[in-house]
């Protein structure tokens, strides 16, 4: 036998034949891949492995030899014989595998939808596995939302039965009351009559008794008199006559006299109502009503919910209506004839597990005891089809996948692996979930028998060393038919088949058995899949009389929804605290031009100028903290700030000056106070750093710290804490701006939308200024001219001023978008645009009116912030205000330090001065703006305190605007359709963040490939985001920055191989500044070099080394709101922070693995809230460090699960928090929360499209785009 | 690195299964393709009673391609250099597919038992092999001794 084996081994691969061919020389071998090797394509020679002997190659290559026939049916005989399975590749044709490109025996892989070998399929098997593992972990995470709401909905069930016991309590009572008022008043009426009926009868009675007695009487006296006294029979007296005639006189007298009343007795007795009768039925008979609340806005409520809340499943979540409507465009689209538009039916006849035009599909090898019930079930399944369309369990989550639908998001990732695919696991035999159309899998024929399959080689392995007993125990792998096909190649099965064929008996037995047992799960497939419609009918009765139901549901989610945008701006009070001024600042800048026509309520006018006062007196109040700061240099934590009490008082100031500007004028108005701040202003920006993080912790706090630390005036202490309350009031109200905004929005639609339109504009204009360019590059802010009336106290009292301010504006700016953003996308699909619009309209409104003025009225909403532009420039108050401000700095003891320290900056023409540049250009253009006296300011060379009287004024409701930005106003002055031209652009692409990301997987467009002419990269490393979204690449080895457009178009690159000055060795990260001048790392020149925004060198700073500000291959690199500077000093494990001049601030991190240490840290981000992101790369982890280099939280280990790292190298955050993390060794893109907690992951190994090759740096753009730099693969995704 | 082929499998499999007396083949751990190959010197040649050590590697082509085998210990014989490269016309040249590692190996067994000084690689050996063999073989007993036996 072996030797008969052997004759049939292909002597090459020592295999079993395949398709074994014949040489001349009588010796086979296979035909591929044995004879193919044998080639000598040269001479077209074929050389006989076992003889030697050469043969000419036929015309057709090696297939043109003959087939050895005779092996061939040897090799059949062989496999009847030994009841060997046929080589499943047997008459296929080796094809290069569509992945590796290897010769093998390919088969189309449903993950990537190409030939793929068998080696490179079960890779993707497995990727499909992990991504299964991790989308299952996701839902089981998110799972918890469903049984969050199932418990919702018992509760709701509860409360609504409790509701209508009560209820029905209600109503009985009353009808019991009414019963009761009716039952009393009927007898007491019945009785009065019966009283009555009594009385009368009686009367009437004994008249009639007396009547009749009279009648007697006088008949007789009648009768007498007829007989006797008309006769002369009796002998009467006269007296006895006389009485006898009176007697008859008094009869004839009472005769006529007599009168009964013999009235209408008819009548006597009427019942009388108080009310109509006809309405007193009808009151009663209505006498309650049931209003049920239904809560109006269903669709909005639970599309908002599900946007905001979580990463959980959203669809699974769809409601039954939306549901239903599918269900209805499906029955539409299968009842004319199963399939539209080429697209696959998800039922067509085929079950779980079945491949779409697959082999296996039509039930001719099908194994096992699935053989028996498939037939039956497409019959019947096919018969059953209509009417369970009617049910409404088609796929709906094929439908639900659609494109169109904008929810699916989710669900992309799944989906797209499976769609267009064969749904081999949604069949119509399966019980699927009635809102979501998710099936149940356990249900699918398919997984039944895998899981089966899978127990009973369990069993199996466990039952085998047994002898005889199996073909009882298994009985449904028995299947005699299918023996042939089986795919099981295990010995013993084989074995057992051979077993089998023998006994016969047996084995027909056990068939028999076999099938009734196939024929009883049929049948209790069966009564499941009766059962099925009748639960989901159950469940949902039908579309309709649920709705109140879920919307009340829903309703409280939305509520909880909003309760979760006020948790998310509880833990950071400061930038609540702001919204009044920035909201207030955007719109007036916006306002000014284009909405002048508006009519100013003048109560709303003193109000808003007096609280823009405040603001602005705080800012400006703000101001001289810098210079001392700066001088100070190296005091990056604040130790000195409680070293002298006035400084210790300034920590307090911020708060206070926050507060003031949204509450009083009292605070601001008050010389002292601000003079207070100008004095103890020392040491504010740093405090302040430190309190905007004590105020993101603990805004309780803060209002301790800061009544501890203003001993020096307690009175002012107390306002401290009065301030709070109205902002929190405002918080609340904003709070509820959701639930006001709906109410709002019944009430005026047009108004409403009106303002929305406003507000993304704003939206649009703030996040545009985070980026604007138009601002920086003006042509003043060039001029050494505006360099030098920006000089001393003035300039970087501008300075100061965006340093302190911009980053709780934007965040708290920012914030409100966000949950606005959140809410927003999904509603057009669901909702009439007008509903959207003017739902937004209202929460905006509702938002705004409730951070600017508590009282303001409704109808005001257009005028809401005319006036307050209006008098923002010309109030006098903030006039005579700023300059006292002003004075009172100038006198202030900093001032000198001040001077020198803009002076320094201004030296070499550093950022530093730039800064102030830019910043006083900006003013200046307010200035201009207002009075039209920037000319005079500009040229003249007037005492700079004069031309900061002119200055300051702009500059104070500049301050309060800097996330409005001077582009902005550009635009304004430019064009001002500009800003609708953006918003349109940008609406589009911008709005959500969380759900957008969740969307990231396709790629939107790559740049580049291997090269090192434009356009193309070497090792790509770092990447950065600039003004415009312009995408900033640090091509390493190509040694220079290439700068694309937002469509990735090129536009410039500068930079070559050296290290003087503007030439790079290797350059690895890249930062653009606000005022877009690219920072680089100029890696193994080991020096940070800072290029103006077209590529000029403005300088550079830092040698090769360890000391401070030394470097040892800076590698990634940032930069924050502020123009600090932060280096990943990759060999020296640490990171640098400079100022935007170089001058070395700080640094933190040292070699090692501990919390706060690093290890080769490769990039670094800087959050808008100021927290630093670190790569901590050979750790595995991601360290989140405040500004002063104390570590806040720390995540991720090594491996590649969902949250872990290999080697992470690019981080990026964007404006909402979410952090970005190139995860290079796991080849992919981690998404995170703000609070680290995974949010989702995409891509993989490889060089297709969103496919990686060694990531370096991440950036993302303002719109979410996220750009990645694609190493090995030298190119940028953009996704 | 691509996948093994079931042939190096077989082989290597049935190599463990079925050993060759006298020869053993052990793959590498970390590289299945690398081969630890004990071959012990035949009887009634003069590299009885040694145990020579030798390595074997598949190259990628395998079995398109011969492998590549080279004597680790020192050995006194004409057709083998003192680097341990073997001579022999199947490793080159003659190499078939149909030859196998086990067949390779006997055939370096084959090629011990009768050395081939007319087709020589180090010379001086194949030069005193030709003229003075039995000063030859001792030398070969000599280095097995030295070389090739335990301790």
């Amino acid at each position: 036998m072996e030797q008969f084996e052997q004759l049939l081994t292909c002597a090459i691969c020592l295999d079993r034949y395949r398709n074994p061919k014949l040489l001349p020389c009588q010796h086979s071998f296979c035909m591929e891949p044995c004879m193919d090797g044998l080639v000598d394509y040269v001479r077209r020679q074929v050389k006989c492995p076992e003889c030697r002997a050469e043969h000419r190659i036929p015309y057709n290559g090696v297939q043109g030899y003959p087939t050895n026939v005779t092996l061939q049916r040897f090799l059949e005989l062989h496999i009847e014989i030994t009841g060997e399975l046929p080589d499943p590749t047997s008459g296929q044709i080796m094809k290069r595998c569509g992945v590796c490109s290897e010769k093998a025996y390919v088969t189309s892989c449903v993950h990537c939808e190409k030939e793929v070998c068998s080696d490179c399929k079960g890779a993707h098997m497995d990727i499909l596995r992990r991504e299964i593992a991790r989308i299952n972990n996701q839902v089981r995470r998110a799972l918890h939302r469903l049984s969050d709401m199932l418990a919702g909905v018992e509760k709701n069930m509860l409360t609504l039965q409790q509701n209508c016991t009560s209820v029905t309590e209600e109503v009985d009572e009353i009808y019991r009351r009414l019963a009761k008022a009716l039952k009393d008043r009927t007898e007491h009426l019945r009785g009065e009559i019966d009283r009555y009926l009594s009385t009368e009868l009686k009367n009437l009675c004994n008249l009639k008794e007396n009547l009749d007695i009279e009648i007697s009487n006088i008949q007789s006296n009648c009768d007498l008199a007829d007989k006797h006294m008309q006769s002369d029979d009796v002998e009467w007296e006269d007296s006895e006559l006389m009485d006898a005639k009176e007697i008859f006189l008094k009869t004839v007298d009472f005769i006529r006299n007599f009168e009964t009343e013999i009235g209408d007795y008819s009548r006597r007795a009427k019942f009388l109502m108080a009310h109509d009768p006809n309405q007193l039925v009808m009151h009663v008979a209505s006498y309650g009503e049931l209003t049920i609340h239904a809560p109006h806005q269903a669709f909005t409520a639970s599309s908002n919910s599900l946007q905001a809340p979580s990463p959980g499943l959203m669809r699974s979540k769809s409601d039954h209506r939306l549901a239903s409507q599918y269900r209805q465009d499906e029955r539409n689209a299968y009842e004319p004839g199963g399939e539209i538009g080429g697209r696959v039916s998800p039922l067509g006849g085929r079950k779980f597990g079945e491949r779409y035009q697959s082999r296996y599909s039509r039930g001719g090898d099908r194994n096992d005891y699935d053989a028996d019930t498939t037939h039956d079930n497409e019959n019947r399944s096919s018969a059953r089809s209509r009417i369970r369309s009617r049910l409404g369990r088609h796929g709906l989550n094929e439908n639900t996948d659609s494109d169109t639908d904008s929810r699916s998001v989710r669900f992309s990732e799944t989906n797209t692996v499976h769609r267009e695919r064969e749904r081999v696991l949604d069949t119509e035999d399966v019980a699927k979930g009635p809102l979501s159309g998710i099936t149940r899998l356990c249900d699918s024929p398919r997984v039944m028998k895998r899981l089966l399959e899978s127990e009973n080689k369990d069993k199996k392995s466990e039952a085998t060393p047994k002898p005889q007993p199996q073909p009882v125990q298994q009985p449904k792998k028995v299947t005699p038919q299918a023996t042939p096909q089986r795919q099981l190649s295990e010995d013993d099965e084989i074995a057992r088949i051979k077993r089998q064929n023998k006994t016969a008996s047996t084995s027909s037995d056990t068939e028999r058995r076999d099938r009734v047992s196939t024929i009883k799960r049929d049948d209790s497939r069966d009564s499941n899949r009766s059962n099925t419609p009748a639960d989901s009918a159950r469940k949902t009765p039908a579309p309709e009389p649920l709705p109140t139901d879920t919307q009340e549901s829903s309703e409280s989610e939305s509520e909880e929804d909003s309760v979760e945008v006020v948790e998310q701006r509880k833990p950071t009070p400061a930038r609540t605290t702001f919204p009044p001024s920035t909201s207030a600042a955007t719109t007036d800048s916006r306002r000014s031009s284009t909405a002048s026509d508006n009519l100013a309520s003048k109560v709303n006018t003193r109000l808003k100028s007096n609280r823009s006062d405040s603001i602005e007196s705080t800012c400006s109040s703000e101001t001289p903290g810098t210079p001392v700061r700066r001088n100070a240099g190296g005091t990056y934590p604040s130790d000195e700030v409680k070293q002298s009490p006035v400084s210790s008082s300034s920590g307090s100031t911020t708060p206070r000056a926050r507060f003031s500007s949204v509450s009083s004028k009292r605070d601001s108005a008050t010389p002292t106070n601000s003079r207070s701040y100008s004095v103890t202003g020392n040491n504010e920006s740093t405090s302040k750093k430190e309190e905007i993080e004590d105020e993101e912790e603990e805004e309780e706090e803060e209002t301790e710290t800061s009544s501890e630390s203003s001993e020096t005036d307690t009175d002012e202490d107390s306002e401290d804490a009065k301030p709070k309350t109205p902002v929190n009031k405002g918080m609340e109200k904003t709070d509820i701006g959701p639930l006001l905004a709906r109410s709002a929005q019944a009430r005026d639609n047009g108004s409403g939308s009106n303002s929305s339109s406003r507000r993304t504009s704003q939206d649009e204009s703030y996040t545009r200024s985070r980026y604007g360019t138009s601002g920086y590059k003006s042509p003043s802010y060039q001029s050494p001219r505006e360099a030098d009336t920006s000089s001393t106290a003035s300039g970087s009292k501008y300075l100061n001023n965006t340093r302190t301010e911009p980053a709780p504006r934007f965040t708290s700016r920012f914030l409100k978008t966000k949950s606005i953003q959140e809410e927003n996308p999904s509603k057009p699909s669901y909702n009439s645009d007008n509903k959207y619009t003017s739902d937004k309209g209202g929460l905006s409104r509702s938002r705004t009116s409730a951070n600017l003025e508590e009282d303001l009225p409704d109808d005001t909403n257009t005028s809401t912030y005319s006036p307050y532009s209006k008098n923002h420039y010309g109030s006098d108050l903030s006039r005579s205000r700023s300059s006292h401000a002003l004075k009172s700095r100038e006198t202030s003891p900093d001032r000198p330090v001040t001077n020198a320290s803009a002076g320094t900056g201004e030296k070499d023409g550093a950022a530093l001065s730039s800064w102030a540049r830019y910043l006083k250009n900006k003013y200046g253009n307010r200035g201009k703006e207002n009075a039209a006296k920037d000319n005079a300011a500009a040229s003249s060379a007037s005492s700079s305190s004069s031309r900061r009287l002119s200055l300051g004024l702009p500059l104070r409701s500049n301050s309060t605007h800097v996330d409005s930005s001077d582009d902005d106003q550009k635009n304004m002055h430019s064009s001002p359709t500009s800003h609708t031209i953006i918003e349109a652009g940008m609406q589009g692409v911008g709005s959500t963040p969380r759900v957008q990301y969740l969307q990231k997987r396709q790629l939107l467009f790559k740049i580049g490939g291997r090269g090192s002419e434009p356009g193309y990269f070497t090792w790509p490393r770092g990447v950065a985001v600039g003004p415009d979204n312009l995408i900033v690449v640090a091509d390493s080895s190509n040694h220079r920055i290439q700068v694309f457009d937002n469509s990735g178009k090129i536009l410039k690159d500068f930079g070559s191989y050296g290290n003087s000055e503007g030439e790079f060795d290797c350059l690895a990260g890249v930062a653009v500044n606000r005022i877009g001048q690219y920072i680089i790392a100029d890696r193994y020149n080991h020096r940070i070099q800072v290029l103006d925004p077209s590529g000029r060198f403005l300088r550079s700073f830092g040698s090769q080394g360890s000391s401070d500000g030394r470097f040892n291959y800076p590698w990634g690199i940032t930069t924050d709101a502020l123009g600090f500077i932060y280096v990943c000093d990759k060999e020296n494990h640490r990171i640098q922070v400079f100022q935007s001049d170089g001058t070395f601030v700080g640094k933190f991190g040292s070699n090692g693995s501990k919390i706060g240490q690093l290890e080769h840290p490769h990039y670094i981000a800087v959050s808008n809230t100021n927290r630093v992101i670190v790569s901590d790369c050979n750790n595995h982890r991601i360290q989140i460090f405040d500004v002063n280099g104390r570590v806040i939280s720390s995540f991720g280990t090594e491996g590649s699960e969902n949250g872990q790292f290999k080697f992470p190298k690019g981080v990026a955050v964007d404006d909402q928090g979410y952090i970005l993390v190139a995860d290079s060794g796991n080849n992919r893109i981690q998404i995170f929360h703000p609070d680290s907690t995974f949010l989702r992951a995409f891509g993989c190994w490889g060089c297709g499209d969103g496919e990686f090759k060694g990531l370096e740096g991440i950036a993302v753009m303002s719109n979410g785009n996220i750009l990645v730099c694609d190493r090995e693969n030298h190119r940028v995704q953009v996704f | 690195m691509s996948v093994l082929p079931r042939r190096i499998l077989k082989e290597t499999q049935r190599l463990m299964q079925e050993p060759v007396p006298g020869i053993s083949a052990q793959p590498d751990e970390g590289n299945a393709r690398y081969f630890h190959v004990k071959v012990t010197g035949p009887e009634d040649s003069p590299f009885e009673g040694g145990l020579f050590k030798l390595e074997l590697f598949l190259p990628e082509d395998y079995p398109m391609s011969a492998p590549k085998v080279r004597f680790i210990t020192k050995i006194y014989h004409p057709n083998i250099d003192r680097l341990g490269r073997i001579c022999l016309d199947i490793l080159k040249d003659k190499w078939s597919p149909a030859l196998q590692i086990r067949t390779v190996l006997l055939s370096i067994q084959a090629l011990l038992s009768a050395p081939n000084p007319d087709d020589p690689l180090a010379n001086d050996v194949a030069e005193l092999w030709k003229v003075n063999e039995i000063e030859a073989i001792r030398n070969a007993k000599e280095w097995t001794r030295m070389y090739a036996t335990e301790n």
